[in-house]
């Protein structure tokens, strides 16, 4: 559904989203459902949709805010967000759009994803909402670019041959023996889309392990892992309480499903991924 | 002197001021220490005198007073919270008990003993990038330090007063600084980074006194030169081989950093290493990890220097586990290749020449849809220090087997990043590799990537962290962990070891914490009459 509105002008769009809260909602639930098989839109004139909605945020903080980007973000994310080392393009983050005032954006600050390699920042909150400010301008000003978008689009992910990503998933890929089209990947393509759902499907980042452990004096517990390293296991048992043993204390054993993941990644060619996702793709 | 050091975890009191003189005749503890040319050569025991220790960059110490036997016994002795909040990613230094590290804009001058803070400094403000200041090199009376907008300065050591300024780098185009300047002789040799734009790697040769340049080595051609490379920028402290009176160093990747189209061609002097001749900066010769990179893998990872027999011939060898996970052993006296192998999992190349160099898989350059990559931009390794244990051979490095997507497409262009890449999966893990086959003799996981480099000891101890936030002691010549600390931190720094009145410490970092660690010692044994808690050694 690329949508066929005009370019929507930067400043009007608080007053759009109010007029068409709908529209809005609908946008930011499926933003980027059913691209084009082939191709890619030649312009991409107002392709993106419309503008988030947040809060009014002043030229000062836009400014401050860039300089403090620069400072500590700019290495991993692009002196322009739009990705650097490591870091995500935040121009595309689906977080950034759904935050509105900096309440999802300073939680990320402040450690909600150490573990996913984002580090954490102790900034007092004027300076976070610099940096949320800025952050903003960034996505608003991306979003509202004429012409090809640099980072990818889910139009430069159609390069794949479905039928044969159909034939590896159930052959030499061995998908099948934790995943059905029907079954735990059924609509997979209307939960994700484009990039994130090729890295969902190389590696699925929030796939949780579970551990069985077994104490000395006999007792067991099976549940998600919540703490490895390796001096320490920790575990949520059914009821939600948490428990931790020293790791040389006790007997136990890691199920990740995941791993299976890492295993195909030694093996895929760039062609069986393409073909894998165009296959994916179709799982509506 | 290693026996007796040995013995002193329970020596009685007698013998430890013995100890304790021997100790002040062997590394003249009690007079200041002139940093000299002598001494950065050949660095007394109780010091730590630039970002490698010694000029090797192997990061082994000669110190035993901590062995495979007492390492669990070992505890804190003291913490340094820095008040600020940056992880800190320096390696100290140490000289006449006065440790002196940084963080971005910040440097600190403390007692090594009490942690009490001698002086500090200050940079003024800038837009540059703040990723990290890896520490700060002494010569003589002056500190010098390289600012988050590359300027070098240098500093009095006693006071911390700035003796002089210079701008290394326009950091308003894009350049910026984290490494600990080298020194050799009369020379303070510095460099800068930079990906975002299409800028001229360097080497650059300061006076101790003035700051004024005395050389420039250029990695490649000026910016806007038709048809040729930019970037190879060099931002990790170099070696030197005092005997051949060379230094070796590392330069980083082309720009446009994942566009190769419009750099055909090796891109000679990027993903280098490069000797160069400390007085002239000329170049002695160059060996490229990564020839014609389109993913970001500098080849600026510690080249570490040793003395060996290779394949049964004496050798002057350089040591290299590169980012782009080769492991790489060459001749240093002329740069050519004595074994080159990988440590990880590696999907790029197709093959080694007959030089030793990798060759670039053209289907692997990054594209439109996507191209899977082992390992990821941020590499098999990368900054943090690999270290070489002369007795076992082994060369042990914190590696990070791990898969990425790398993009490229035209609208990217041709300026700077000019591409996208995104890490799908990695770990961490310590690995032992034998230097004379390339073969893997341990690995020890460390969870997810960690970022701690590694120190071994005469005695046979690894000292390294995992992604967890634990320091780590190892047996070095099984992996084995023999003792470890939780710190609840980001561990970002390399390890550093010496000796402070007659005791091994072991100098860790963590978040924005330092932490000093050494043998328990018990109040009859302390000279000064200063009250120590007598820790009780664990049962084994």
């Amino acid at each position: 559904m690329r949508p066929m509105t005009t370019r929507i002008k930067l400043t009007c769009v608080a007053v759009v989203a109010a007029a068409y809260p709908v529209l809005v909602a609908t946008m930011q639930a499926a933003p980027q459902a059913a691209a084009p098989q082939s191709g890619k839109p030649t312009i991409t004139v107002g392709s993106q949709g419309p503008l988030p909605v947040h809060a009014t945020f002043t030229k000062e903080q836009i400014n401050d805010g860039s300089g403090l980007f620069l400072q500590n973000c700019a290495f991993c994310h692009g002196k322009d967000a739009g990705g650097g080392e490591s870091g995500p393009d935040l121009t595309r983050s689906k977080l950034v759009a759904s935050d509105k005032e900096g309440e999802k954006i300073s939680e990320v600050l402040h450690g909600s994803r150490v573990g996913k390699g984002m580090p954490r920042f102790d900034l007092p909150n004027a300076q976070v909402m610099w940096l949320v400010a800025y952050v903003h301008s960034q996505q608003d000003a991306a979003m509202s670019q004429t012409g090809d978008r640099k980072g990818v689009d889910e139009s430069d992910l159609h390069t794949g041959n479905a039928t044969l990503g159909k034939a590896y998933f159930e052959g030499p890929g061995g998908c099948t023996r934790c995943h059905s089209a029907t079954g735990n990947l059924a609509g997979v393509a209307t939960r994700y889309s484009g990039l994130k759902l090729e890295e969902q499907m190389l590696y699925p980042e929030s796939s949780k392990a579970s551990v069985s452990v077994r104490t000395a004096s006999g007792q067991s517990f099976k549940g998600p892992l919540e703490y490895q390293d390796e001096f320490t296991i920790g575990m949520r048992d059914g009821s939600g309480t948490y428990h931790s043993w020293p790791a040389a204390a006790i007997t136990y054993t890691v199920s990740d499903p995941a791993q299976a993941h890492v295993v195909a990644l030694a093996r895929y060619t760039d062609a069986d991924i393409h073909n894998v996702l165009a296959y994916i793709q179709t799982l509506k | 002197m290693s026996g007796v050091a040995r013995g002193t975890f329970r020596m009685p009191l007698r013998h430890r001021m013995l100890y304790a003189v021997l100790m002040t005749g062997f590394s003249a503890s009690a007079a200041a220490q002139a940093v000299d040319a002598a001494m950065l050569q050949h660095p007394p025991r109780d010091s730590w005198p630039g970002y490698h220790g010694d000029y090797s960059g192997r990061r082994h110490s000669a110190l035993t007073e901590i062995t495979p036997s007492n390492v669990g016994h070992m505890a804190l002795a003291w913490t340094y919270q820095t008040p600020q909040t940056q992880v800190l990613k320096s390696t100290p230094i140490l000289v006449d008990g006065v440790l002196y590290f940084t963080a971005p804009d910040l440097i600190w001058a403390v007692d090594a003993r009490s942690g009490k803070t001698l002086w500090h400094y200050t940079a003024t403000q800038n837009k540059a990038f703040h990723i990290g200041q890896r520490g700060v090199s002494i010569l003589k009376d002056k500190v010098y330090y390289m600012s988050s907008d590359a300027h070098a300065m240098a500093f009095d050591a006693k006071t911390g007063k700035l003796c002089w300024d210079v701008v290394v780098a326009d950091a308003s185009k894009g350049q910026w600084s984290t490494m600990a300047p080298l020194i050799v002789g009369n020379h303070v040799v510095v460099g800068a980074s930079g990906d975002f734009d299409n800028l001229q790697g360097f080497i650059r040769a300061l006076d101790p006194e003035t700051g004024a340049t005395q050389w420039t080595w250029n990695a490649t051609a000026p910016a806007g030169t038709k048809g040729m490379t930019t970037g190879g920028n060099v931002w990790m402290t170099g070696t030197y081989d005092p005997d051949l009176h060379l230094m070796f160093w590392g330069t980083g990747n082309p720009t446009p950093v994942l566009n190769g189209k419009i750099r055909p061609g090796d891109n000679l002097y990027t993903c280098s290493i490069v000797a160069l001749d400390p007085e002239t900066g000329k170049l002695a010769w160059a060996f490229q990890p990564s020839p014609h990179d389109t993913h970001d893998w500098d080849a600026v990872e510690t080249p570490v220097l040793a003395d060996i027999t290779f394949a049964g011939a004496s050798r002057k060898v350089l040591i290299h586990a590169s980012r782009n996970g080769y492991f790489f052993v060459l001749d240093r006296t002329s740069g050519k290749s004595l074994l080159t192998t990988t440590f990880g999992p590696v999907n790029w190349t197709e093959g080694i020449d007959k030089e030793g160099r990798p060759i670039p898989n053209p289907a692997k350059e990054p594209a439109p849809d996507g191209r899977l990559i082992a390992p990821d931009e941020a590499g098999m390794t990368n900054y943090r220090a690999p270290s070489f244990d002369p007795k076992t051979g082994l060369f042990v490095v914190s590696a990070s087997p791990s898969y990425s997507l790398y993009f490229a497409k035209p609208a990217d262009g041709t300026y700077g990043w000019a591409g996208a890449d995104y890490n799908l999966w990695s770990k961490g893990v310590l690995e032992a590799i034998d230097v004379q086959t390339g073969k893997i003799r341990w690995s020890h996981e460390l969870g997810r990537r960690a970022g701690a480099g590694v120190l071994t000891t005469d005695s046979g101890v690894t000292f390294s962290g995992d992604a967890a936030g634990n320091f780590l002691a190892l047996d070095t010549a099984s992996g084995k962990t023999l003792w470890h600390a939780g710190t609840g931190g980001s561990i970002a720094s390399s390890p550093i070891t010496y000796e402070l009145d007659g005791h091994q410490v072991v100098l860790m970092s963590s978040g924005s914490v330092l932490y000093a660690f050494s043998l328990p010692v018990s109040a009859a044994s302390t000279p000064n009459g200063h009250t120590h808690v007598h820790r009780r050694p664990a049962v084994q």
